[in-house]
């Protein structure tokens, strides 16, 4: 018995695009641009929180010494941890470098009916529907609602959403609201599922999405929410949707460097207001389609940005919101499919934090939960990569092949035995014989991805009945009483 | 004369903001009649530029570029021309409605709009319902676009429309509203004229929907 001497091993394959002097420049890119360009913060308590640590401020202008932006990013958290409210651990996310967790992205106004498969608009019974589903999903490790209700008390479609979903799931949700006050009413509902204000801080349970507007603007709610989240020390995204050669440059290298000073804003002044807390940059980045000018969420652009993205973010270390599983396509149909298999893939081998939109159709604007069912199974099978395998005396099976031979087979050795069962498995994917194929109805992917979701939808059990009877009412209350402020808004 | 036309409606085509109005102004100051330089010079050109466009020889990109070049030659232009010479676009007040910071796919209209020869009043964005009435009454255009790019902010459209009938200009004006997550049922449902789901394809609805009033 020997040991090897100076061995390496990969534990993981992996994708870089960058090498550390083009993340160096492009990260010296954003302190230039945030320095000499400066960003619109439309939030006069914002702007003077800057000015206060050393920022020069011109109007609505904020402009960012280097200096500034270092001291923000000397007090990010490394690690970070979100717990699912019912107290188990494996839904637990822990927000470190290269752990990737997938999961569907926020507010499309339309939906696909799960019974007619129409598009439609996103109504309050989906919220549920999404967070059942995602519920249970193995892949899927944060949930977001895939619409905006519109059949709620206008301005009240983000409370309603939390409320539904975070009551449907234990896989922590990542919200998102129009105000301060819908922040406040979602962070009360999170506090009354975690048991009490000390156990959130302990404990915290959810994740807050918000986005400032490219190019460097920050609006008065993006920026309001994102103080709001820093002082209750809420984990927070602060991530813009940058379009290639509309809102930021056509070239990836300056797309990168405007999407990451964007971004920054809201780090600095979480940083500044409750030093610690957690933000989590990135955000959705792709093209224009300059012949029918969508915002492409299929393009191979939109892996490439977001991997190359994800490696800068990582340089400033922080924790990357990024996107796969998307699709510019109108129906479930093979370009969903293939636009999903391409971006899951890259997301995966490039080590986001929070990889969304899982389940956005029609460029960003319709939720489909069936393209979320597909995505989970694609995920798992991009893992199977991301996990790679392991190169040591016991996998190498030198002795097993001498034992077995020339001419033999493994198929009943113990080796055996102990090792096939890590093959992936699908639950989707069709690996049956012709006649098997046919004697079970020649059923296509798009049937079985039918059949699994309405299956998960009528029969997933959730924790909804697990909810404590204080937390489910407090959060009925918090309903009631914000349907009531917006009754006396409108009366004024 | 014929040449300079040429140049005009090529000059336009490729895009070339200075050099555009460097030949509109000369030929202006060679005494050539203003309407035949619109007519025959940069309306050919824009056609050319909408028919590329359509075909996929040119890209949204491109087609902006010869917007703002059809722009500024429109400036020089629009002063020496006849009132009855610029009858046939019409003119529009357009902008981003309250609430709602969100500008791109306004000012990609607005300039699609301007190319194709309207004089546009482009009152910004997040701009209270008011300045939209104030803008109509003082313009009176004819045509009103409103665009919103949060589901917060669309019901802002309805709230403007239903001042125009309050303030009894709702008929003298057709009104145009788009952004990301505006469709037609909702443009329907309060009671817009034209829905454009892009900024490209506007100025070509709005054509349509005149065209269907006639």
């Amino acid at each position: 018995m020997s040991t090897r001497t100076n061995y390496t091993i990969f534990e993981s394959p992996r994708l870089q695009i960058l090498s550390e002097d083009q993340k160096e420049r492009i990260f010296n890119g954003m302190m230039r641009t945030l320095q000499y360009t400066g960003a619109h913060v439309h939030h006069e308590e914002a702007r003077k929180l800057f000015k206060d640590a050393g920022c020069r401020v011109d109007g609505i202008k904020v402009f960012f010494p280097p200096e500034v932006i270092l001291k923000a990013l000397s007090t990010v958290p490394p690690v970070t941890e979100i717990f699912p409210w019912d107290g188990t651990t494996e839904k637990k996310i822990v927000v470190e470098k290269n752990r990737s967790y997938f999961g569907p992205g926020p507010t499309p106004p339309n939906f696909i009916d799960p019974d007619t498969l129409e598009r439609r608009k996103y109504l309050r019974k989906d919220a549920t529907t999404v967070a059942r589903v995602c519920d249970a999903l193995p892949n899927i490790g944060f949930v977001q609602s895939l619409g905006s209700i519109s059949d709620v008390t206008n301005g009240l479609a983000d409370v309603y959403e939390f409320a539904d979903m975070v009551r449907n799931t234990t896989t922590p949700v990542m919200s998102w609201s129009f105000t301060r006050e819908g922040c406040r009413d979602i962070h009360r509902m999170a506090v009354a599922m975690a048991g009490g204000e000390e156990e959130f801080r302990q404990r915290p349970n959810y994740i807050f999405y918000g986005e400032p507007i490219s190019p460097l603007v920050s609006d008065f709610h993006a920026i309001d929410k994102c103080m709001y989240c820093a002082e209750e020390r809420i984990p927070q995204v602060y991530s813009p949707c940058a379009i290639g050669g509309g809102t930021v440059p056509a070239t990836h290298a300056g797309q990168l460097v405007v999407a990451l000073s964007e971004s920054m804003v809201g780090v600095i002044a979480a940083q500044l207001i409750n030093p610690g807390t957690c933000v989590i940059i990135g955000g959705v980045q792709s093209i224009l389609d300059m012949r029918y000018s969508v915002y492409s969420y299929g393009a191979p652009e939109l892996s490439l940005l977001s991997a190359a993205l994800t490696e800068v973010v990582q340089y400033c270390g922080l924790p990357m919101y990024s996107q796969s599983g998307c699709t510019d396509t109108k129906k479930m149909d093979m370009q969903s499919a293939m636009e999903a298999s391409l971006s899951i893939n890259a997301a995966m081998m490039s080590g986001a934090n929070f990889v969304h939109d899982n389940g956005y159709t029609e460029s960003g604007l319709t939720g489909d939960i069936f393209q979320t069912v597909m995505d989970d199974e694609l995920i798992s099978m991009a893992r199977v990569i991301e996990r790679s395998f392991d190169v040591n005396r016991e996998t190498l099976s030198v002795d097993v092949i001498d034992s077995v031979g020339p001419g033999g087979h493994y198929l009943y050795e113990d080796h055996t035995m102990k090792w096939f069962r890590a093959y992936w498995m699908p639950t989707l994917m069709d690996r049956n014989g012709y006649e098997g194929w046919v004697d079970e109805g020649k059923k296509t992917m798009k049937d079985r991805i039918i059949e699994k979701t309405r299956d998960l939808i009528q029969n997933h059990e959730g924790p909804r009945s697990k909810v404590p009877a204080a937390a489910d009412s407090e959060i009925e209350n918090i309903l009631k009483e914000a349907e009531e402020r917006v009754r006396k808004s409108e009366n004024k | 004369m014929t040449n300079d036309l040429g140049k005009i409606s090529d000059s336009l085509i490729k895009g070339n903001v200075d050099e555009l109005k460097e030949l509109v102004q000369q030929s202006l100051d060679a005494d050539a009649p203003p309407a035949d330089l619109l007519n025959k010079g940069l309306l050919p050109g824009m056609e050319a530029v909408g028919r590329k466009w359509k075909e996929g020889e040119m890209f949204m990109p491109e087609v902006l570029r010869c917007a703002k070049a059809m722009s500024g030659a429109m400036e020089i232009l629009r002063p020496r021309l006849a009132k009855e010479d610029l009858g046939s676009a019409g003119k529009m007040v357009i902008g981003t409605v309250a609430g709602d910071l969100h500008d791109i796919g306004k000012d990609l209209a607005a300039m699609m709009f301007e190319g194709a020869g309207y004089e546009v009043i482009n009152i910004g964005i997040d701009q209270p319902n008011e300045s939209f009435i104030k803008a109509a009454i003082e313009h009176k255009p004819t045509l009103l676009g409103m665009s919103a790019l949060l589901t917060t902010t669309m019901p802002r459209m309805g709230e403007v429309i239903n001042s125009l009938k309050e303030a009894g200009i709702r008929d003298k004006m057709a009104v145009i509203i788009g952004g990301a997550p505006v469709t037609k049922e909702f443009a329907d449902e309060i009671g817009a004229d034209i829905y454009a789901p892009n900024a490209g394809t506007a100025v070509e609805l709005a054509k349509e929907y005149y065209q269907s009033k006639v």
